[in-house]
């Protein structure tokens, strides 16, 4: 269960970043009060376009970024004052948070397990299990530099649940996967979800939104502009698919087309 | 298992699994430093031995008998020319030299002749005897009596030249001046013994282990502190914003793991680490040494006074202690560095000024003088560890002293260790945000 209580995240800019950015503001609002739950038994889209804050909510709910309004919980731990029982209930995925590319998928899974503070055993079983999923035996012993960016993504995948935790938050798991990988991911995501995890995945794919989410949640510009299952989205926006919605929202929260 | 000692464990993995990076941390410099002092030695030894083996041309001018006799009994005629010139046959040379007069307007006179053929290398030392040397020896009589003398012309910025002024000043002339002396003194019926009217017995009063320890004690403070933070620094910079850098320090902190826990893991591997290259630079050294003097033979003896230094058991233990606490100092001071920096290349440009201003507080002990440092001043971090490494070679560090040295670096270590936590647990110092 995740629950997200009007969360506002706004980033001092560096006076770089101002003048990257080309603006005369010293503040950047990535998320701008936004609530919403995802329940367990479900997979919650958060679907948006680049820089619509996507990553950065996910970021604060994986309590490595502090909200600067509102609150988070996390299986009913709060993510500032309880981050390390957070922590150890999560799986946070994002492309920016790496596996240490020195050693082996096989390594890190061991590694991270300990530090979950699982037994040898513990880890050993766990490790059949979703090595055999995401087909990582074959290369387990290679060094992470030497894996082609799916094989990665996959070790990468499999060593964020060593834990076989509770809530599990990917940002754009399949980036940069094939489909066939891809498809294998958001089966196990899938899989999961029927087991009774809660689920929150983002993307800024339309079609995988709308085989994948349970519920969709449409954020734009650091706003959330709807919330629904597939069909919801599209008829409260008299839309034909998720795309056409998306497009209504957008002009509708974007006038001036930044 | 503890967190700590999780990270710590995986942190020595990469690097001793690691072949390529086990030889450059520790292999490589053991190699280099080893050859370096080899080829130091091997260099110094060919010019000793080239300035000996140099076959120099040596003019005497007016030699007298005596004088010559002398040159042939010590041989040294024998590997170098020795050119006897009479003073009308010097007068020629220089006269009869007439293209070398226009060439070389400064040459007027006789002695600007010398001057120049000293000067050019053509002969490495000109011994000149006054004209009317034997006569003005043989008419002394009395004090005030004019005395003949001898002029030397030499080349002090030549090495061969130098070489042989020194080799006549230091025995030749000696030798002659006595023979004459003695001559002079049979005449008088006077003993030369008599002429010894006491001898002067000198004895050290110096501590043995001072006086001992006097040349390690100026370049091991210096070296120990450059060492450790250049083994420091090999190792941390890529740990911390390396790590930082390809975004895997982030993956660390996604673990429940106290943040705490993982800075202590990664410093003590840091310690562990630096420690070793440490390690590894001083075996090297001692190794290299005696390389260097089997190479350089005598001329290379700087060497021998690192061999000079005798600890006892518990001064052994003062000098780990002293060490370990600027390994931690250095580490942290580093990784503080480095975690505050963005990427690797930013936290070099923060650590070099740092190193210079190490590197000055370890060089001001090769040169201090003999008075009694404070014992506020050994809680000075680097500079107080300096300077008991110091006292401790020669036998001079008070348990007082030592202690403060301990605590000032450990103060300021455990300083840095508490703000490299409290910048792990900073989202902007982590994640630019
Ligand atoms: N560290 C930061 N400092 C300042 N501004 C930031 C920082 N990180 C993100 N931003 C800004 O916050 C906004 C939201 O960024 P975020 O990364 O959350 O978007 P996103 O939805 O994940 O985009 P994408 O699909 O491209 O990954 C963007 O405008 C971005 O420029
Ligand atoms: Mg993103």
């Amino acid at each position: 269960m995740i629950q997200i209580n009007e969360l506002t995240k706004i980033y001092k800019l560096t006076a770089k970043k101002m003048q990257e950015l080309k603006t005369k503001e010293n503040t950047k609002i990535a998320v701008n009060n936004i609530s919403l739950v995802a329940k367990p038994g479900e997979i919650y889209g958060l679907l948006g376009t680049n820089g619509a804050g996507k990553t950065t909510t996910l970021r604060c709910v994986a309590t490595l970024l502090k909200p600067t309004k509102g609150q988070i919980s996390v299986c009913g731990y709060d993510t500032v004052k309880d981050g390390q029982k957070v922590r150890d209930s999560i799986a946070f995925l994002t492309n920016e948070i790496k596996l240490d590319p020195n050693f082996s998928a096989d390594y890190m899974f061991k590694f991270f397990g300990r530090l979950h503070g699982m037994s040898e055993e513990q880890i050993v079983a766990r490790r059949e299990e979703l090595f055999n999923v995401f087909g990582i035996n074959d290369f387990k012993n290679k060094k992470i530099e030497e894996l082609s960016t799916g094989m990665k993504q996959k070790a990468a995948i499999a060593v964020s649940l060593v834990h076989d935790p509770e809530v599990v938050i990917f940002d754009e798991p399949t980036s940069g996967l094939d489909i066939v990988t891809a498809r294998n991911v958001t089966d196990y995501l899938k899989f999961l979800r029927d087991q009774g995890k809660t689920v929150i995945v983002s993307t800024h794919i339309m079609s995988e939104a709308e085989k994948l989410s349970d519920r969709i949640g449409v954020i734009i510009n650091g706003n959330k502009v709807a919330e629904g299952t597939l069909s919801e989205i599209i008829s409260q926006n008299e839309a034909e698919d998720l795309e056409d919605a998306f497009f209504r929202l957008y002009s509708k929260h974007n006038p001036e087309g930044k | 298992m503890n967190g700590t000692v999780i990270i710590l464990k995986k942190e020595l993995k990469r690097v001793f699994g690691d072949k390529k990076l086990v030889f450059s941390l520790f292999i490589l410099p053991a190699i280099i430093m080893v050859a370096l002092y080899g080829i130091m030695g091997f260099m110094m030894g060919k010019m000793s031995d080239d300035i000996e083996e140099h076959r120099n041309s040596v003019y005497v001018v007016n030699a007298t008998e005596g004088f010559k006799n002398i040159i042939s009994a010590t041989g040294y005629d024998k590997n170098n020319d020795v050119i006897y010139l009479s003073e009308e046959e010097y007068r020629a040379a220089a006269k009869l030299d007439d293209d070398l007069a226009k060439k070389e307007d400064a040459i007027k006179t006789e002695e600007d002749f010398l001057n120049y053929q000293v000067k050019n290398n053509m002969v490495q030392l000109v011994v000149y005897f006054e004209k009317d040397f034997s006569k003005k020896y043989d008419s002394y009589t009395k004090s005030g009596d004019q005395i003949p003398s001898i002029n030397l012309y030499y080349n002090p910025t030549e090495n061969y030249s130098t070489n042989t002024y020194g080799v006549f000043t230091a025995s030749i002339m000696n030798t002659y001046q006595s023979s004459l002396l003695k001559n002079r003194l049979e005449k008088e019926k006077i003993d030369m013994e008599s002429l010894n009217v006491f001898n002067v017995v000198e004895t050290t009063v110096a501590k043995e282990a001072k006086e001992k320890g006097k040349f390690i004690s100026m370049m091991l403070p210096y070296m120990m502190v450059i060492m450790l933070f250049a083994g420091a620094m090999s190792v941390g910079v890529d740990a911390i914003a390396g790590e930082k850098e390809r975004g895997t320090l982030a993956s660390m902190l996604l673990s429940p793991v106290n943040r705490g826990q993982i800075v202590g893991g990664k410093i003590i591997s840091l310690m562990i680490l630096s420690g070793l290259s440490a390690i590894v630079y001083v075996v090297s050294m001692m190794v290299a040494m005696p390389v260097m003097k089997a190479l350089g033979g005598e001329s290379a003896d700087m060497a021998q006074g690192l061999g000079n230094l005798e600890l006892s058991l518990v001064q052994g233990l003062q000098l780990v202690a002293i060490m370990l606490t600027l390994v931690f100092l250095f580490v942290a001071l580093i990784a503080f560095l480095a975690v505050r920096a963005k990427d690797v290349k930013t936290a070099s440009t923060y650590i070099s000024p740092v190193y210079i201003v190490v590197m000055v507080a370890g060089m001001l002990t090769m040169f201090m003088s003999g008075d009694k440092v404070p014992t506020y001043r050994y809680a000075i971090p680097v500079y107080g560890s300096a300077v008991a490494v110091k006292d401790l070679c020669v036998n001079e560090l008070t348990a007082v002293n030592f202690l403060a040295s301990l605590s000032g670096a450990l103060i300021l270590a455990v300083i840095f260790t508490v703000l490299i936590t409290k910048s792990f647990n900073d989202e902007r110092v982590m994640f630019n945000a």
